[in-house]
């Protein structure tokens, strides 16, 4: 008997939103007819990080560590700019120990796809306070209220120079689809963060919890042009800050004029993007093709 | 033979760097080879930094603790080294006055141990005093009036006296090469090689090597030789990145580290490759957040198929760990260039040291395979670059490439035809451009390497969690069980694979042994030479490649052996712990060095000496400034 080869067993809790997401994530694929030739999905450690195994069809996925995802996600596609390359990580791994990458990746602006499943809590280590817990809440996982302040995940991307920053609800699979479509097409880095109840742990911020308040964004997060930058960019970060009242989703911001990482290589390697580092044949019948003459001519003392 | 040792110091940020490069440009061109240390401090501008030149008619590995030629332009110099010169030493004559004392960069021990020599001999304590110490041991002086030539230079030239210090270095070289008696056509043309596109500078220079050479008289007349064959002058850091983008690096992260990240800057300096087939080829350098970004955005790259490494020291080296384990854990191909210094904690970073072989070689929580090579000199930093990534992607697992500090700085001359001679490139089993149907990354294999396709190329999964043939996720025990096998076994490859003379260097044959790994070897091959000069016979064993360790090799080299001397640049002899460890064998005595300086020809030949004399278990050395 041959293994499952599409996907191995769904072991998320009954009722867990990463389920939400899988499916907004496989609808997304389906619909831009990604597979393994094009796309791959790399992921960090926790629950959300089981994803890529879980993807129904043909596609690649690369499981990594915690918090290092978007490394390894860089290495990937900067490698191979011809793959979409398409993250899942929690938000321990994103806004926690690896926030460092989280920083950095929109300082380089990568075409990448970052989504953080936002359950507010360490789902697979039982429970702890994520990065985005608010203070003073105790779910009833914690033994005692949550004794620190939270990130506010939008707000830092945009300051960090993500260039596409949105916000989903992991139940509104159409939506989280349409963002992670938006999302890969995007030219930049691109950050959706999902609101993700863990119905296990986190019994404060639950789907019902959520669904008396979101709404739906109205205002134009584009950047047209240089000029309206900052303006753009404080209307995300305001509407970041907008409260655990009324929570928006919906994209906060968006700006296609900053030139890529990829568009920045092209400056030092001209042909970067038709023969990257993955395509370029290194040896002939055995033997190296890189031809060193050159550089050691420039040493050459005698 | 012709071995003459050249040292020259001053404070960091005023060229002692270039001035040795120059003084060895010249002196190669004058047919000689040379082999160059630096010393520095983990310091910007100041502190005393110096370059230790050994000049000689064959190829030399190390340098002496003793220096012929003393070339100084400052009193720090003049006090930190003057009790090591044995035949000149050149200085200001305007700094006859300044007293160690008054030295503000100079560390209060050093000042107070160079003081004590002098008074203990009846002097004061300042460079005059110095002057007539070292005539009373037979020592020449040559005094220099730096502040006059600069003058009439910036004169002259109507430049910037800030500038124009710059050069104040190059008196300094001319009068060196005049005394040695080399041509003045060399240096003046080495100096256009330099500055070439900057005439100012060209002009400064010359000037103040012309009024160096007519300071000083020849006195070793040391005559030109004639040259057939192409030589280059390299130091470790630029041989790796050599031997990187020949061998098909085409992907290095970092994050800067001293003495590491010259590498990764020499590679994004000529990123752009020429090909033997005209492609047009580049190398992406990618400078990262941190060593965890470094370490695993290189090891994404490999998934791809690109040949990708990163270059680290110590400190970066210990964040690096988890990244290896999940290299290791999905036989991912990344190279690690790990340059050892003075450790632990940030340490001497700036000098060097090998302590952390044993981490080298347990590095990343749990078992799997995984390469080690640890290269001894110059010409094997280019092929063992090369061979590691070879290597890497033959056993399809991380491959730790150890260069220490001391070679990395230093620079020899080689020999142009020496370097690429043989090294091919084999990436081991892969599948490309397309894998068959229901692939699966991890199959069973005999020799437990699976073929490997690349992202792109067919479904594939990764995971750092134990997993089946596919890459998903299992936690099943049978499946663990020859799953953990196979990236352990794997490594026989590569053992098979080796020649002997890639695992380890034996040089000669003799009852007495010297063990080693890395750059005591230079100190050694020098030494030996030295050595037979006293009817004494000694035989080096280099192990160049830690794992998969030569264990048969090994073993039959040491066999019968009288004495078997571990010689190691750390307090354990952790290469000889490894020894033990692989082979039962232990060494009998040791010579070892931790004060983070290289071993010296002379202080082996000593060592040697006093262990056959007097059967002393541990000559622990403590040469160097
Ligand atoms: C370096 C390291 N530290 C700690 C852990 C343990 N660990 C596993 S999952 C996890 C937290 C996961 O939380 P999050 O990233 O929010 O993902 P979730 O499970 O909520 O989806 C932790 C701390 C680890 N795997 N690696
Ligand atoms: S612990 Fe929470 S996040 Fe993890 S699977 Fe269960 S419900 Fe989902
Ligand atoms: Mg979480």
């Amino acid at each position: 008997m041959e293994v499952n080869e599409e996907a191995c067993f769904n072991d998320w809790c009954p009722g867990c939103g990463d389920f939400g997401i899988l499916r907004g994530v496989e609808s997304a694929l389906s619909e831009m007819k990604l597979d393994f030739t094009d796309a791959v999905l790399v992921s960090g450690i926790g629950c959300s990080g089981k994803l890529p195994h879980f993807v129904a069809g043909p596609m690649s996925g690369v499981h990594t560590l915690h918090g290092r995802a978007l490394a390894f996600a860089m290495g990937i596609k900067l490698a191979n700019p011809s793959l979409k390359v398409i993250v899942d990580a929690g938000d321990g791994d994103t806004y926690g120990i690896g926030v460092g990458h989280f920083v950095s990746a929109g300082r380089r602006n990568v075409s990448m796809t970052l989504i953080v499943h936002d359950n507010r809590v360490y789902g697979l280590t039982k429970g702890q306070a994520a990065p985005t817990m608010p203070l003073g809440e105790k779910t009833k996982s914690l033994p005692k209220p949550n004794i620190n302040g939270p990130i506010n995940p939008i707000a830092l991307a945009v300051s960090s120079g993500y260039t596409y920053v949105a916000r989903s609800f992991a139940y509104d699979t159409n939506l989280t689809k349409t963002l992670i479509k938006e999302a890969v097409a995007h030219k930049g880095m691109a950050l959706i963060d999902i609101l993700q109840p863990c119905p296990t742990y986190n019994d404060i911020n639950t789907n019902e919890w959520y669904k008396e308040r979101i709404y739906r964004l109205e205002d134009d997060p584009e950047v047209h042009n240089e000029s309206e930058t900052l303006a753009k960019m404080t209307q995300a970060i305001k509407n970041a800050y907008i409260g655990e009242d009324k929570i928006p989703i919906g994209v906060f911001y968006k700006n296609e004029l900053v030139p890529t990482y990829e568009d920045r290589l092209k400056e030092n390697i001209s042909n970067y993007l038709t023969n990257y580092p993955a395509m370029q044949k290194i040896e002939e019948k055995g033997g190296s093709v890189t031809d060193i003459t050159n550089l050691l001519e420039a040493r050459k003392v005698i | 033979m012709l071995r003459l040792s050249w040292l020259i110091g001053g404070a960091q940020g005023t060229g002692v760097d270039t001035a040795a490069n120059l003084f060895g440009a010249a002196v190669a061109r004058a047919g000689y080879y040379i082999f160059g240390s630096r010393e520095y401090f983990s310091n910007i501008k100041g502190r005393h930094s110096y370059f230790t030149v050994i000049v000689s008619d064959l190829p030399q590995h190390s340098i002496d603790t003793t220096v012929d030629i003393l070339a100084t332009f400052d009193a720090e110099t003049v006090f930190q080294h003057f009790d090591d010169v044995t035949g000149y030493m050149i200085y200001d004559k305007a700094q006859g006055n300044i007293g160690v004392d008054k030295i503000r960069s100079i560390e209060g021990s050093i000042a107070k141990s160079q003081a004590k020599i002098l008074e203990d001999n009846g002097y004061g304590i300042t460079v005059a005093d110095v002057v007539k110490y070292l005539s009373g041991k037979g020592v020449k002086t040559i005094p220099i009036d730096y502040g006059t030539i600069m003058g009439n230079i910036i004169n002259e030239l109507k430049m910037n006296p800030f500038v124009a210090e710059r050069a104040r270095n190059m008196i300094c070289v001319g009068a060196s090469l005049a005394l040695m008696g080399f041509d003045e056509e060399h240096i003046e043309a080495a100096i256009k090689q330099i500055f070439a596109k900057k005439p100012e500078f060209l002009k400064l220079n010359t000037l103040a090597v012309e009024a160096g050479i007519k300071s000083a008289q020849n006195a070793y007349s040391i005559k030109e030789l004639k040259v057939t064959k192409s030589r280059v002058q390299l130091d470790g850091n630029t041989l790796s990145a050599l031997g990187k983008i020949y061998g098909g690096l085409r992907f290095q992260s970092y994050y800067p580290i001293t003495p590491a990240s010259d590498e990764s800057t020499y590679i994004e300096a000529n990123q752009l490759l020429q090909t033997k087939n005209n492609e047009k080829q580049g190398v992406v350098v990618i400078q990262t957040e941190d060593e965890l970004a470094a370490i695993n955005a290189a090891v994404g790259a490999t998934l791809t198929g690109s040949r990708a490494a990163t270059a680290t020291s110590g400190p970066g080296f210990s964040l690096m760990n988890e990244g290896i384990s999940w290299a290791g854990m999905n036989e991912a191909p990344v190279l690690i260039t790990y340059y050892m210094r003075g450790a632990p904690a940030t340490g001497l970073p700036t000098r060097s040291g090998q302590s952390d072989l044993k981490l080298a070689l347990n590095a990343g929580h749990g078992e799997f395979a995984r390469i080690v090579i640890a290269s001894g000199d110059h010409t094997e930093i280019f092929s063992d670059a090369a061979l590691a990534l070879n290597l890497a992607e033959i056993a399809q697992t991380p491959a730790i490439h150890i260069i220490e500090k001391t070679l990395a700085n230093a620079y020899s001359i080689i020999d142009q035809d020496s370097l690429q001679k043989s090294i091919r490139i084999e990436r081991g089993k892969i599948v490309y451009p397309e894998a068959p149907e229901h692939y699966k990354r991890f199959a069973k294999s005999e020799d437990g390497i699976s073929p490997r396709a690349f992202l792109g190329h067919a479904q594939m999964y990764y995971t750092g969690d134990e997993h089946d043939e596919y890459g998903h996720i299992s936690e099943d025990s049978s499946n663990r069980t020859w799953i953990y096998e196979k990236r352990i076994k794997k490594l026989e490859q590569v053992d098979k694979y080796l020649k002997d003379d890639q695992k380890a260097n034996i040089v000669g044959d003799a009852e007495t042994v010297l063990l080693t790994w890395g750059s005591p070897k230079g100190a050694i091959i020098d030494a030996i030479e030295e050595l037979k000069k006293d009817n004494i016979q000694i035989e080096m064993v280099q192990v160049r490649v830690f794992s998969p360790y030569p264990k048969e090799l090994v073993i039959n080299s040491l066999k019968g052996k009288k004495r078997i001397i571990a010689v190691e640049n750390n307090f354990n002899a952790q290469g000889a712990e490894v020894l033990t460890e692989q082979t039962g064998i232990m060494p009998t005595n040791y010579i070892l060095k931790w004060n983070g300086r290289p071993m010296t020809r002379d202080e082996i030949v000593n060592s040697v000496k006093s262990i056959l004399k007097d059967n002393t278990k541990r000559v622990i050395l403590n040469g160097g400034k």
